[in-house]
């Protein structure tokens, strides 16, 4: 019943912000200037608002011509190996500097480093060391990764509550044992919220990064691209397919976690 | 104990500085990894002092690694000056986009009408990478400060609401039910019991809009302006051209640190506010 209601409130909302949508296109068509100052250059016919007309054919002749696909699976290619490479690294570290104490102290300057660092800011020197191209974008979404799922699992080995480890060695479990079967599932929601939080940065990431090495064909081109001329309507899209592909990752992220933490109950 | 690991503290960065130390010079590649004297020099160049690193006697190996601090130098670029700009960036964004945010956030937490209905909008706002959108913000409001300051503001406030969210539902949850049993109504059930109950959470969230808007400020900064610490980074030069000339890779770790510092900085003033602000809840 409450479901029911939940849905139909929020389709109501979303159709309202589209047909909003709708009514300003229509309003500011002919009315809005399409002559537009670019910093060092007038640029004609600027269409600020597109209609959802003009949207929907752009849209099929981006994907038509494949220019959209093959875009989103370059730039998903990148988020997902750096999200892999980034996360491994950073779980594992964080799991060692939260468990081994004398390890972390070792770390701690270098995690203190890099956490006040904006990933971002890192990109130049990786265009510097690998060049342009994929390594330089991977690496940098994944050093951004491992970073937060670092705290992640360091956040998570820490909130482990005494009680519990002493219990069990009391019982007479070895470190190994106490480690694989108390720390690594009471550490997980965290690790795994850590995870999420680091899909989305990985896409902001990912799209400046490809903005300032504007190639072909990536995500990050097609707004370029469609900024230089500029052709608003391959802009909108672009902005959009952005930010499914960042809420299909999240709600993957989502589901499987409710998956893998269903041993736990959902008491509340 | 204690004292150990601080002396392991200690021990790890000597280590760390004598190993970069050492690499660079056993690489012997001043244009990927600069030797410390090419790190010094290039942020006394960049912080008005003495010349450009490549004056230091070096010979041709330099010639192309400086470029970036002679553009910068040329268009009176320092390190203290991009620091404050993008320091100022930063503050507006937190200080218009936080307020926001929680606004937003209580709305959402407070009235499951409005939630119903405004959440699924605000989750694909939040999809979108605010600096995905700065070109299209460029087309309507011109070239000026304005575009590097609206991706700031969306992605602070965008951050902001999800802890003030949490706070007022699942935290002041259970102190409502009371208070409203004792007869405790609108303003003052707001006032007295929502927002002490939700203001741990929301302050905690503060850390996190403060990176986040580092991050997306020195984003704004590479892709588009003329000065902060993106501009020093990338080493001027237009939005179409960025990062086409040689970097000097001294001037950008010299960036690096400089923002990691200025970030740890502002880190640790959020951290005591928050313990100042939330002294009672402990």
């Amino acid at each position: 019943m409450t479901g029911a209601v939940k849905i139909r409130r929020a389709v109501i909302g979303l159709v309202t912000v589209a047909a909003l949508y709708a009514f300003a296109s229509e309003i500011g068509r002919g009315r809005l200037p399409d002559r537009v100052w670019l910093g060092a250059h007038y640029v004609e016919n600027v269409q600020l608002l597109p209609t959802w007309r003009s949207l929907a054919e752009e849209g099929t002749f981006l994907i038509e011509s494949g220019i959209l696909p093959s875009s989103v699976a370059v730039s998903t290619r990148r988020v997902m190996l750096g999200l892999l490479l980034g996360s491994v690294a950073g779980i594992l570290l964080g799991l060692l500097t939260g468990w081994a104490a004398h390890v972390e102290s070792l770390a701690d300057p270098w995690v203190t480093f890099f956490r006040y660092t904006p990933a971002l800011a890192l990109l130049p020197l990786y265009v510097v060391w690998f060049g342009y191209g994929e390594a330089s974008k991977v690496l940098l979404i994944a050093t951004n990764v491992a970073m937060i799922t670092l705290l992640g699992a360091q956040h998570g080995v820490r909130g482990v509550p005494r009680v519990y480890l002493d219990a069990a060695s009391s019982l007479g479990a070895k470190r190994w044992l106490r480690f694989r079967k108390i720390v690594l599932p009471a550490a997980f929601p965290s690790i795994f919220a850590s995870v999420r939080i680091a899909a989305g940065l990985a896409w902001v990431t990912i799209v400046v990064a490809e903005l300032i090495d504007a190639r072909m064909p990536s995500l990050g081109y097609l707004l370029a691209l469609s900024g230089a001329y500029p052709r608003v309507p391959s802009m909108l899209i672009g902005i959009a397919t952005v930010g499914a592909l960042v809420l299909a990752f999240d709600l993957l992220a989502l589901l499987v976690h409710a998956r893998a933490t269903r041993w736990m109950g959902r008491a509340g | 104990m204690k004292r150990r690991r601080s002396l392991l503290w200690v021990l790890s960065l000597v280590a760390l500085i004598a190993t970069y130390a050492l690499v660079a010079r056993a690489v012997s590649r001043p244009d990927v990894l600069p030797p410390a004297q090419d790190l010094a020099g290039a942020f006394a160049a960049l912080v008005g002092r003495g010349q450009a690193p490549a004056a230091g006697g070096e010979h041709q190996h330099h010639h192309h690694s400086s470029d970036q601090v002679d553009t910068l130098l040329q268009e009176g670029v320092t390190l203290q000056a991009s620091l404050a700009v993008s320091t100022a960036r930063v503050l507006f964004g937190l200080v218009v986009g936080v307020p926001l945010g929680i606004l937003l956030g209580l709305l959402l937490g407070w009235s499951r009408r409005a939630d119903d209905y405004l959440h699924p909008i605000y989750v694909l706002a939040r999809s979108v990478p605010p600096l995905a959108f700065i070109t299209y913000i460029m087309l309507w409001l011109g070239h000026s400060e304005a575009h590097r300051l609206i991706p700031i503001v969306y992605a602070v406030a965008v951050t902001a609401v999800i802890p003030t969210y949490h706070g007022v539902r699942d935290i002041a949850g259970k102190y409502v039910v009371a208070a409203r049993s004792l007869g405790a109504r609108g303003r003052l059930l707001l006032a007295k019991v929502v927002l002490p109950a939700a203001a741990p959470a929301v302050l905690g969230g503060l850390r996190y809009s403060v990176a986040i808007a580092w991050m997306t400020a020195v984003g704004a900064e590479m892709l588009m302006a003329e000065n902060g610490m993106g501009n020093l980074l990338v080493g001027g030069g237009m939005w179409s051209s960025r990062l086409q000339t040689r970097s000097d890779p001294a001037v950008i770790i010299v960036g690096v640190l400089a923002l990691a510092a200025a970030g740890w900085a502002m880190d640790a003033a959020t951290r005591l506010v928050t313990a100042r602000l939330t002294r009672w809840a402990r």
